[in-house]
């Protein structure tokens, strides 16, 4: 997939597979959308690295949310990759 | 995933395409067929997936009684005034403008699941090579002695989309002053477990406003309940006083309710009410009871995919479905819809399967940006759905907090009906 857009030597991107970020992001558009920013951030096209970096900082419980934190900690480094070039390929 | 789990992935992708796509073929008819019943969260998520991610591959067919959804989630919000009836109101036309999914607004009546085929109120039927109820509950009234469909007027359960909350915000707003509010929550399992005592919170918020003398009596069939510490203490701050919950250890049972009269009969006591909610014990929609697919009031579910266990061509989601450790929730119906419309792609089309995974968090208000929220994520066990990991909004929490957990919540309002019907 071309949506890495260069940044498939990244090491955080490396395991990304689109498809399974497809799947993955299903989990997570019950709350983020273009149309839930208003107390949810919308990610629709966000950096992949800027969504990936985020994910691990809730991974790791250095970013406040429970939410998050539990969506993230249920989440592989391949997964984090996968989900942020997804979310990365849709429409802002 | 590891690299060999990705291995496990392709090899059983490839299996399902030669094996699993046989059927869809063996209809003779161009594309495979999908027909879902009931167009909330578990079905219009369901149509909306499979029809988007299969890019047109998939005759999506959607059949919805109801021209236009309203969301049972945030109903009781707009019981408390905070948010206007017709902003909790979904329209299906973006699914078939944006999507292609044919939606038929008519009632099915029946399955015949051996020639595969869903007939419906007019008379037509409709073939499917892969079927997904999600018709939601229906209401036991025969559950509570005194109780029926005409008792519904008088006392409302206002527990399924449609105007009967209009009728209970009404009744709340025209209630004497220091009248008494009574609510008979529903036994286990049902339908959203912290609704009825979010919808206590909403009635409180209303009468400390407009009857600050009015009481509120809760007369409950059960001991315990949802976020239970949480709603108590939002009361006592909010509300002191006002509100009494009396378990059913206590009153004894629920003996009888009269519409007449607006009394609720227990053995400790009879209560006398002047607008009394009484939500009775429910089941699946009555649909999945014709499929055939239930065992006593609900359809046990395979959970690596939501097909139920009598027939793998049926899939059941939401409310109707046994998908504990799953509450009925509406976050939990859209989340089970992702699961199956994967499995069906699958299925009919040879796409890779993944590995279910499925989350929900439940938010409730408690008073003016006073949110709480309680949340999991679940794996597919081999019997049941099991939760992994699991949070709750703490009591200690600061205003800050409870503000932006309400603001969460309404973030969440405007993803999942997008989610639902964009
Ligand atoms: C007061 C209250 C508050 C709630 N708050 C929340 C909340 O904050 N968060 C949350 O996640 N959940 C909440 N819920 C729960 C949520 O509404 C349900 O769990 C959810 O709607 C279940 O989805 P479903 O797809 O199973 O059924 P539903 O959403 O009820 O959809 C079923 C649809 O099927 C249609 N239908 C049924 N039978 C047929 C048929 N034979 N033919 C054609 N159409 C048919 C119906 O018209 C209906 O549109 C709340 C519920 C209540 C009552
Ligand atoms: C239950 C609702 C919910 C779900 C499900 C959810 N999120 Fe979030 N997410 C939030 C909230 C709320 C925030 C903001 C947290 C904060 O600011 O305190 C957030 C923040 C984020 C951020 C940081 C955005 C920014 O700009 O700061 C990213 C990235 C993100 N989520 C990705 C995901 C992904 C990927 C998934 C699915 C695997 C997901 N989220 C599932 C509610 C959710």
């Amino acid at each position: 997939m071309l949506v890495f857009r260069g940044l498939v030597a990244e090491p955080l991107l490396e395991g990304a597979d689109f498809d399974y970020g497809e799947y993955l992001s299903g989990q997570c558009l019950t709350c983020h959308q273009n149309s839930s920013d208003e107390g949810i951030p919308a990610i629709n096209g966000a950096e992949a690295l800027y969504i990936a970096k985020k994910l691990i900082l809730y991974k790791n419980k250095e970013l406040e949310n429970e939410v998050m934190q539990l969506v993230a900690s249920a989440l592989d480094k391949d997964e984090i990759a996968s989900l942020a070039i997804y979310f990365n390929s849709l429409e802002k | 995933m590891n690299n060999l789990s990705r291995r496990a992935f392709v090899s059983f992708a490839l299996a399902s395409t030669s094996l699993l796509a046989m059927p869809a073929i063996s209809t003779g008819s161009a594309r495979p067929k999908v027909v879902v019943v009931g167009g909330g969260a578990g079905g219009a998520t369901a149509a909306r997936y499979i029809a988007k991610d299969s890019k047109g591959a998939i005759d999506v067919t959607l059949i919805e009684a109801s021209k236009q959804y309203y969301t049972c989630f945030y109903s009781n919000l707009y019981l408390g005034g905070f948010r206007e009836y017709d902003s909790i109101g979904h329209s299906y036309d973006n699914l078939s403008a944006n999507h292609g999914v044919n939606v038929v607004h008519d009632w099915a009546i029946s399955v015949d699941s051996s020639a595969r085929k869903v007939r419906l109120g007019s008379g037509a039927t409709v073939s499917y090579d892969r079927l997904v109820l999600s018709p939601g509950i229906d209401i036991k009234y025969d559950s509570i002695n005194g109780y029926s469909v005409e008792a519904q007027t008088k006392m409302p359960h206002a527990w399924k989309s449609g105007t009967q909350v209009k009728v209970l915000r009404d009744q709340v707003l025209n209630m004497p002053k220091g009248g008494t509010f009574a609510m008979v929550p529903p036994p286990n399992p049902y339908r959203c477990p912290p609704g009825p005592y979010e919808r206590i919170s909403m009635v409180a918020h209303i009468l400390k406003e407009r009857n600050p003398t009015a009481k509120i009596v809760v007369v409950d069939p059960k001991n315990k309940f949802s976020k239970q510490g949480l709603f108590m203490a939002g009361w006592e701050k909010h509300y002191p006083g006002m509100v009494e919950w009396i378990d059913n250890d206590t009153h004894g049972g629920i003996k009888n309710v009269n519409p007449e009269t607006m009394e609720i009969e227990t053995d400790l006591d009879t209560f006398k009410a002047d607008v009394a909610c009484v939500v009775p014990a429910q089941r699946a929609g009555a649909i999945a009871m014709n499929a055939g697919v239930t065992d006593g009031d609900w359809s046990p579910i395979i959970p690596a995919s939501m097909q139920t266990k009598a027939d793998s061509n049926i899939y059941v989601l939401g409310d109707a479905s046994v998908a504990s450790s799953m509450p009925k929730s509406g976050f939990s119906a859209n989340s089970q819809a992702k699961v199956a419309a994967n499995h069906i792609r699958g299925e009919l089309t040879g796409s890779k399967v993944f590995a279910a995974k499925f989350s929900n968090t439940c938010w409730s208000l408690v008073a003016t940006n006073d949110g709480i929220k309680v949340g999991a994520n679940y794996k597919a066990g081999e019997e049941k759905i099991e939760a992994v990991e699991k949070f709750v909004s703490k009591t200690d929490e600061d205003n800050a907090k409870r503000k932006k957990t309400y603001e969460e919540s309404i973030g969440w309002y405007n993803g999942i009906t997008t989610d639902m019907f964009s």
